[in-house]
């Protein structure tokens, strides 16, 4: 299928936030109460519009533990959005943002896109990190914010498509240079001025370029 | 091969034994390590504190600071297990050998309340208006999956104790996700097994015999050696080398839309393709496996047959089909799986 824009995201985040399931729900529409540990990365694809224009995600979710974090870097770079996820019951999920966040900004291209994501909403009882907070991080790093459930769909959508859109902004505000798909972005085949099948011999320079 | 592959298939019934004599080099040592199996687990969770040592004490040799790196370790393991082949629910049902050690000691601090205490938990502090501190906690219950009770252990709380203690007695690698992966299987033939005389012993057993599969590939889980010549990097390369030998078509078809070996065969050849398959296939695959004289040659050989008998979809797919192809492998008659590796071993 044709589309405009090609968009690059990774998910981050401790093992057990959701990661998985929160890709999973947006991709599939569906919920996996137990998922399998991801090992290396996994991968999603889906096609949303904005402003009339039909953008795929490429999304690429990553495992958890530090120890593959030297495999996690590699994708950081060419991505133009971060969905950053901790788990509201796990109060550790959240202490452990502010390394996530520096590995994420040391890593990528300082113009990509960064949602926080407190996920796991449907568990409301078990409560531990109040939503005030994660409000609060977010202001102060520059993030945008939102409260999920990858169970229930609550605001999985809106959370995927909203970086969509801020990356879609910072294109036609010109702050991305989207003819360097280091920076994660792709114009689509019937965009693209030059031919869309000549792979560019530069693809390899930069880490998990992805082509589509 | 032709009598690996027969002796896999009849030794399929009872694969505990297989199992052991294919990861058991030493039979020997195995047997006296087996009757002493049993006074060496349980006794993982206790510590002896002297009274030069406190849980602030900064020095690097201090039992507490080695307490509270376990502790980390520990917590990794358990988040790590209790979702251990959530498509079969046989790790969290109760085993009926527990470790009566563990299950009936009072007094011990047993990995269950290590792992509880360990958790970072939020208090909300209240001041009232006689100017009393209340603490609260904002918590009700404290974990995600409900334990058996006390008496009780799942089998995923003994997969736990392995992994524990393999991490204590080989520190510089300690516990690396997908380890869980490897031990799961393992455990799952021992602990299933019909012979009683084998089941009880499974811990003992699985440990054993997780020991030593891992001292074959246990640089798989060490980043460093991610490049080196034994490392995951070279295996990978192997496998993209052969499959360029036998069919330059999807050989070239992996370079031009970038699919990277690591997008897919790192999980497959770190993980003995624990996660791609159901597991009475992975038990089959393992069989075969562990059957070869050059295992890890033939796991190679097994993931060539995979992309072979899945090259014309990859063909015909863009990128992000074949990716999702790759990563959810297709069901496949699983002996077509192997009589494919088979063949290509040979040529």
């Amino acid at each position: 299928m044709s589309y405009a824009y090609l968009f690059k995201y990774i998910i981050i985040g401790d093992t057990g936030v959701g990661k998985s399931c929160l890709l999973l729900q947006f991709t599939d529409k569906r919920f996996q109460p137990v998922h399998d540990l991801t090992i290396g990365v996994e991968f999603g694809a889906r096609m949303i519009t904005i402003d009339g224009k039909q953008i795929k995600l490429q999304i690429w979710d990553t495992a958890g533990q530090e120890s593959f974090r030297s495999i996690t870097r590699s994708y950081y770079r060419g991505a133009a959005g971060a969905l950053l996820v901790y788990d509201i019951t796990r109060r550790d999920t959240f202490t452990h943002l502010t390394t996530w966040l520096e590995d994420a900004r040391q890593h990528s291209n300082s113009n990509m896109v960064i949602m926080l994501i407190g996920n796991k909403t449907d568990l409301e009882s078990r409560r531990d990190v109040k939503k005030e907070e994660g409000e609060a991080f977010a202001r102060e790093h520059g993030l945008i914010f939102m409260e999920t459930s990858a169970k229930t769909a609550a605001n999985v959508e809106e959370a995927f498509i909203n970086t969509a859109k801020e990356i879609y902004e910072k294109i036609q505000e010109g702050v991305f240079d989207i003819n360097n798909e280091a920076n994660g972005i792709k114009i689509g085949p019937q965009h693209s001025p030059s031919s869309p099948h000549a792979p560019s011999g530069s693809l390899g320079q930069q880490a998990g370029g992805g082509c589509c | 091969m032709a009598f690996q592959m027969s002796l896999a298939v009849y030794v399929h019934s009872v694969g505990s034994l297989f199992l052991t004599i294919c990861l058991s080099l030493l039979v020997n040592f195995y047997h006296s390590w087996r009757s002493k199996g049993k006074q060496h687990f349980g006794k993982s969770g206790k510590i002896d504190v002297t009274f030069e040592d406190h849980p602030l004490n900064p020095n690097p040799d201090s039992q507490w600071v080695a307490y509270f790196k376990d502790n980390d370790v520990l917590v990794q393991i358990d988040k790590d297990v209790r979702r251990l082949c959530p498509d079969i629910g046989f790790f969290q049902r109760a085993t009926e050998f527990p470790c009566q050690d563990v299950v009936n000691a009072a007094e011990m601090e047993t990995l269950r309340k290590r792992v509880d205490c360990s958790v970072l938990q939020s208090h909300t502090v209240m001041k009232n208006r006689q100017g009393a501190y209340n603490w609260k906690s904002s918590k009700k219950s404290t974990v995600e999956y409900d334990l058996l009770p006390d008496g009780k252990e799942a089998h995923w709380e003994v997969v736990e104790r392995i992994l524990f203690i393999y991490a204590k007695l080989n520190p510089g690698l300690a516990y690396v996700q997908g380890m869980n992966e490897i031990i799961g299987p393992i455990y799952y033939i021992f602990a299933s097994d019909s012979e009683r005389e084998w089941s009880e012993h499974a811990e003992c057993d699985a440990f054993f015999c997780f020991t030593n599969l891992m001292s074959e590939i246990r640089d798989n889980f060490i980043k460093s050696l991610d490049d080196s010549a034994h490392g995951i990097g070279n295996m990978m390369m192997q496998l993209m080398n052969r499959l360029q030998l036998h069919d330059p078509d999807v050989g070239s078809l992996m370079v031009t839309q970038d699919l990277k070996p690591q997008y897919f065969s790192f999980r497959w050849l770190t993980l003995l393709l624990s996660q791609e398959f159901p597991m009475p296939d992975v038990i089959r695959v393992w069989d075969s496996l562990f059957a070869d004289s050059k295992r890890f040659d033939f796991l190679i050989d097994v993931c060539l047959a995979m992309l072979l008998l899945i090259r014309d979809d990859l063909l015909k797919n863009d990128f992000s089909s074949n990716m999702k192809l790759l990563q959810r492998y297709p069901v496949f008659d699983i002996h077509l799986v192997l009589s494919e590796a088979v063949r290509l071993q040979k040529s």
